[in-house]
């Protein structure tokens, strides 16, 4: 019953406001998508992300502004390094790269922020439980 | 009143720890002088059993280098635990894991069949690998169980303090004897170098650009680095950032970059993961706008063995320790 | 002292109440070590539920609350409100999203249930860690500088200049009135633009509370919004602005001509000059590139045909320093160079001009006095108008050239009423309420338009220039080319002295291109008018207008300005002065201490993002509200 949580870090300014919206248009995703505020996926530093893998998520999801619509100008671009880089390591590491999702959910995109937490979701499901030692 | 007992012990480690004991070059002299050496089976004929002799917390101080990979280095630092007052991890691999903790991406078996089968310079024609227990005509032989995971030495037991680098260098060593002898020890737990990054102490420090982007990365084989620049200035990845400081730069002043053997300052949990976020940040940076996810990737596709580069001294003491087995 | 934990869970009616069961939460949190109370709320944030949490923070006395309800998005701010007035620092309170992000997402009740409960045990983790942050506030210097005397500048100027308020204005050349002090008469209302502008450049140079600084340029900006220090260098103008009384006394004896820049080229002027005729501040200056004086030869014959001894040869550029608290940026734009594409026989032919210069042959303060005429001085019998020059090779529409070119049609078709004009457009840009009509009438009046694409060449045939478009020839006395509109040269010097980015054609990047068009990176600094992008004059007008107005409600003077309080710190003890962080700050809000060769934080300029936190090396940066712990602590709650 209770599947293995996605800890999932939005940013502020769109990403949160996209949750929210979903809520507002009452569109369903699994529970186990549990969001975590951050001012800018800018802040999304591997250590947490490592972090809530260690605590027994399941999966990752990262969300922040589409690129050129930052709040603050940048900080995405450095989630998408960060990301890319992230997930190459945790790869070599044993870790499936589908386990962290680095994507953009604009303020409005309601739609599209649930379509991603149920993706997200049913991915984590075949995949299992994330098992370290 | 009797001088205080101190011993040496080597686990899975390259020996150069015991190396840079002897590099104290004359100051050995004053600490033999001050300690009584009790145990240091690379230099010394003392045996398990004269340990186990020992009253509890009777040595004042071990200083244990070198990771624990097998059960034999488990049993020998644990009886170590009980007999010293203080656990001094000695040196990368006690401290983090060190190189032999890159062993972490395989386990035994993966190992094992490598080792002692697979590389080409083994000629072992029936395949055999080490056993734990080997019947012999004069009877039952043993091995310690080599394990699968090579943990640092805090994951195995106790340690009151830290001694990094690869290996120590003289003037750290001599400060924390100094420390030990003076009774003047921090805080349990401590590291016993300074508290900043490398780039503190760097030479290159200096002349170093304010803004610092990484347009191409270069392996350190492939270009020779200006010995005035700062390695990332020229596209070479070096964790001098998110490194200890107090080596003494040997490795910049060879015209190497850093990779990591003071592990972490205090603040950072994960090297490896610290180190990737740092120069990740910092790609192509400057025209990260105009660049298409596509070109994103392509640079830091560059970067080719990044869990190797990153944790290189710090796998065993990262977050996940180790690399997840199917 | 133990912390006492208010957790407030709020059942927003049905909406979270039906979803989830919060009775349950309740009890289950009651446990948790330090949670001294733990309630539900019908609806916490009506009237009655704030007047219920003051009340619970003041008898309870609880160190810390959390608020399980609606998206923070939402009442946020209306909580915090109601901690700070309970006596609780609103930083020590922590809201967690279990509607929108919770029982509105998911129909099974236990699921919604423990999600909820996850969510508020995060947020417990999160709170127990939370710091108290003080507002931080600064002192402020209201004065503005503007930087550019074009409409854009002036109307900046005339908004801000009020009793409490000094401007500052910086014009690089040596009049005031930018573009449109040379233009004749102006869309879309037809009217004399020197007289449009003149009440506006009186005004300006007579204001006490405005100093106006012509022939200057700024040096250096340090500083952040609400108390920048500026530096201005008024180049020397060998003519004393207090002396002189603008008789012209002086040109005419000048024994140097040089082309006229104020004039497109059109004209010659003096080394000694004014720009063009009736140009503000009354006050020639000498062009020390040209001067015989300056050159090492012996002239002093404007000296000496000055009855007010306004000529000093031992004027020296002077650097001006000025504190400011807001800078607005009016550096308007310039022409494409048409020379650049050789199709159009520009700098070739002698009659294939710019519309910039058609504009000062038409204007009555021009080279001609306001006649229209071809090189020879005839006048023309035909012209060809040629759109869009540049378009393609800029990668935008500068959106003013149809107008300008049909302004200019119209202008001329009045003086010279038999003249056959033709016009060759790419695409019509005639988006404003009044611009069709323009159109319509220039139809009307026999004006014809030929859509030719880009695909235009002009070449020459004796006296005629030809005018060749798609296998179509067109036979005409004069070309006037409609260049796009590009940054002013001095645009990237100033970019960089201000550290403000620019956008792909080197325009000024506005901050936001719908939300914050004439904000920039650097808070406190604006950009109006053409310098953010072309723009005609109403545009920039409004602009200009709209900083200012920005300014006046934010820098009051005697009030103190907030600053975000959620920015990012950097622990000197650890920070190794790897300088990592300081290309990764998009506000330029870190810098280098070259003396404790660490990096420092200035908390006037940071907004929180946390980009730097996360990828400091050593852990030196740490994000307040959102540090590592805090963050750890809440993960490991939603986890479980």
């Amino acid at each position: 019953m209770n599947e293995p949580t996605i800890v999932s870090f939005l940013c502020n300014w769109c990403s949160y406001e996209g949750a929210d919206k979903a809520g507002g248009a009452r569109l369903n995703y699994p529970a186990n998508i549990r969001i975590v505020r951050v001012m800018c996926s800018g802040r999304v530093d591997p250590e947490l992300v490592i972090q809530a893998l260690k605590e027994g998520a399941s999966g990752v999801l990262i969300l922040g502004c589409h690129p050129g619509d930052c709040h603050y100008k940048k900080g995405n671009y450095k989630a998408l390094r960060r990301a890319y880089l992230l997930k190459k390591t945790l790869k070599q590491l044993g870790i499936e790269e589908e386990r962290v999702r680095l994507d953009w959910v604009a303020a409005g995109e309601g739609e599209r922020f649930a379509e991603i937490a149920n993706e997200m979701a049913e991915t984590m499901k075949n995949l299992g439980p994330l098992e370290l030692s | 009143m009797a001088k205080p007992k101190v011993a040496f012990y080597w686990n899975a480690s390259c020996g150069g720890c015991e190396e840079a004991v002897i590099d104290l070059n004359e100051d050995i002299l004053k600490v033999v002088e001050a300690v009584d050496i009790v145990f240091w089976p690379v230099a010394l004929d003392f045996k398990k059993k004269d340990v186990e002799a020992m009253g509890d917390g009777e040595i004042a101080v071990s200083f244990i280098n070198g990771a624990i990979r097998t059960e034999e280095q488990e049993e020998m630092v644990k009886l170590l635990r009980k007999k010293s007052g203080l656990i001094v991890a000695f040196g990368s691999c006690s401290h983090l894991g060190g190189i032999p903790g890159l062993a972490n991406f395989w386990d035994r078996e993966t190992i094992f069949t490598r080792v002692y089968k697979t590389v080409p310079s083994t000629a072992n024609p029936n395949g055999i690998v080490p056993q734990q227990k080997t019947n012999v005509p004069e009877g039952e032989l043993t091995l310690p169980e080599f394990y699968d995971t090579v943990k640092t030495l805090d994951q195995t037991i106790d340690v009151d303090y830290y001694l990094p680098g690869c290996a120590p260098p003289p003037d750290l060593i001599m400060n924390a004897v100094t420390a030990i002898l003076e009774g003047k020890l921090p805080e349990k737990g401590a590291v016993l170098a300074p508290e900043k990054s490398l780039c503190d102490t760097c030479p290159r420090g200096e002349k170093k650009p304010e803004k610092l982007s990484i347009k191409e990365i270069k392996r350190p084989y492939e270009i020779i680095p200006d010995p005035e620049k700062c390695f990332l200035e020229e596209g070479i990845i070096c964790l001098g950032p998110v490194t200890r400081s107090g080596c003494g730069e040997r490795c910049i002043n060879a015209n190497m970059p850093c990779r990591g053997c003071f592990g972490p300052t205090k603040e950072v949990i994960d090297q490896g993961a610290k180190g990737l976020s740092a120069i990740a940040s910092i790609l192509g940076v400057e025209d990260e706008e105009k660049m298409t996810e596509e070109d994103t990737k392509k640079l830091i596709d560059q970067i080719v063995d990044p869990a190797g580069l990153f944790y290189m001294y710090s796998l065993p003491s990262s977050l996940l320790k180790r690399k997840r087995m199917a | 002292m133990a912390e006492r934990i208010g957790v407030y869970v709020c059942k927003c009616g049905p909406n979270i109440g039906d979803k989830v069961d919060v009775g349950t939460i309740v009890n289950k949190v009651r446990g948790i070590k330090d949670v001294a109370v733990a309630k539900s709320h019908n609806l916490l944030c009506s009237g009655d539920g704030l007047k219920f949490l003051k009340e619970e923070i003041k008898n309870e006395k609880l160190s810390r609350v959390v608020i399980a309800a609606c998206t923070p998005k939402q009442y946020e701010v209306k909580f915090m409100r109601a901690c700070e007035e309970a006596g609780l620092n609103p930083y020590l309170m922590q809201m967690t999203n279990i509607r929108e992000q919770c029982a509105w997402v998911t129909p099974d009740k236990s699921a919604a249930t423990e999600k909820a409960k996850s969510f508020v045990i995060a947020a417990i983790n999160r709170v127990s860690l939370q710091e108290s942050i003080e507002k931080k506030e600064i002192d402020i210097q209201p004065d503005v500088l503007v930087v550019g005397g074009g409409v854009a500048g002036l109307e900046a100027c005339l908004s801000l200049a009020q009793k409490n308020r000094k401007v500052y204005l910086v014009e690089k050349s040596p009049c005031i009135g930018g573009l449109t002090a040379r233009f004749e008469e102006v869309y879309p209302t037809m009217e004399c633009a020197p007289c449009m502008i003149a009440p506006e450049l009186q005004e300006v140079l007579q204001k006490e509370n405005i100093e106006t600084f012509t022939y200057s340029e700024i040096e250096e900006v340090v500083g952040s919004f609400g108390n920048f220090t500026v530096k201005v260098k008024k180049k020397a103008r060998y003519v004393s602005e207090e002396a002189c009384i603008g008789c012209d006394a002086c040109f005419e004896p000048c024994p140097v001509e040089v082309s006229n820049e104020y004039d497109e080229g059109l004209s010659t002027r003096k080394a000694i000059y004014l720009p063009f005729a009736g140009s503000l501040p009354n006050v020639p200056v000498i062009d020390e590139d040209n001067c015989k004086r300056f050159k090492g030869e012996e002239c002093s014959i404007c000296k000496e045909n000055c009855s007010f001894d306004a000529i000093n040869f031992d004027d020296e550029d002077r650097i001006i320093e000025k504190d400011v608290g807001a800078i607005i940026l009016a550096t308007g734009s310039t022409l494409f160079d048409p020379k650049e594409l050789p199709q159009y026989g520009y700098g070739k032919y002698d009659n294939v001009v710019t519309a910039m210069q058609l504009e000062r042959l038409n204007a009555s303060n021009g080279p001609t006095g306001g006649k229209i005429q071809l090189k020879n001085g005839k006048e023309p019998k035909s012209m060809a108008f040629v759109y869009c020059v540049g378009r393609k090779e800029k990668g935008y529409c500068s959106g003013i050239c149809c107008m300008y070119s049909l302004t200019l049609a119209h202008l001329v078709k009045e003086k010279l009423p038999g003249v056959k004009m033709h016009n060759f457009y790419t695409d019509l840009c005639l988006p404003k309420k009044e611009h069709q009509k323009m159109y319509k009438e220039a139809v009307e009046k026999g004006i014809e338009f030929i859509r030719s694409g880009e695909n235009v060449t002009v070449t020459d045939e004796g006296e005629k220039i030809i005018v060749g478009t798609n296998g179509k020839k067109i036979s005409v006395d004069m070309v006037v080319l409609a260049p796009a509109v590009e940054p002013n040269v001095d645009t990237e010097k100033i970019a960089e002295v201000l550290d403000i980015p620019r956008d792909d054609q080197g325009f000024f990047a506005e901050e936001h291109t719908l939300m914050k068009p004439f904000a920039t990176a650097l808070e406190g600094v604006f950009v109006v008018g053409s310098c953010q992008g072309p723009k005609d004059i109403g545009d920039a007008v409004a602009q200009g207008g709209a900083a200012a107005g920005r300014i006046l409600s934010k820098l009051i003077p005697g009030e103190k300005l907030e600053l975000e309080a959620k920015v990012s710190e950097i622990n000197e003890d650890l920070c190794s002065g790897c300088n990592i962080c300081i290309v990764l700050c998009p506000y330029s809000a870190i810098s280098r201490d070259t003396e404790k060769k660490i990096s420092v934080v200035d908390e006037t300029l940071c907004r929180g993002c946390g980009t730097c936190v996360s990828a400091c090396p050593t852990g030196a940066a740490r994000a307040k509200h959102f540090t590592k712990e805090q963050i750890f602590a809440e993960i490991k709650g939603v986890v479980r």
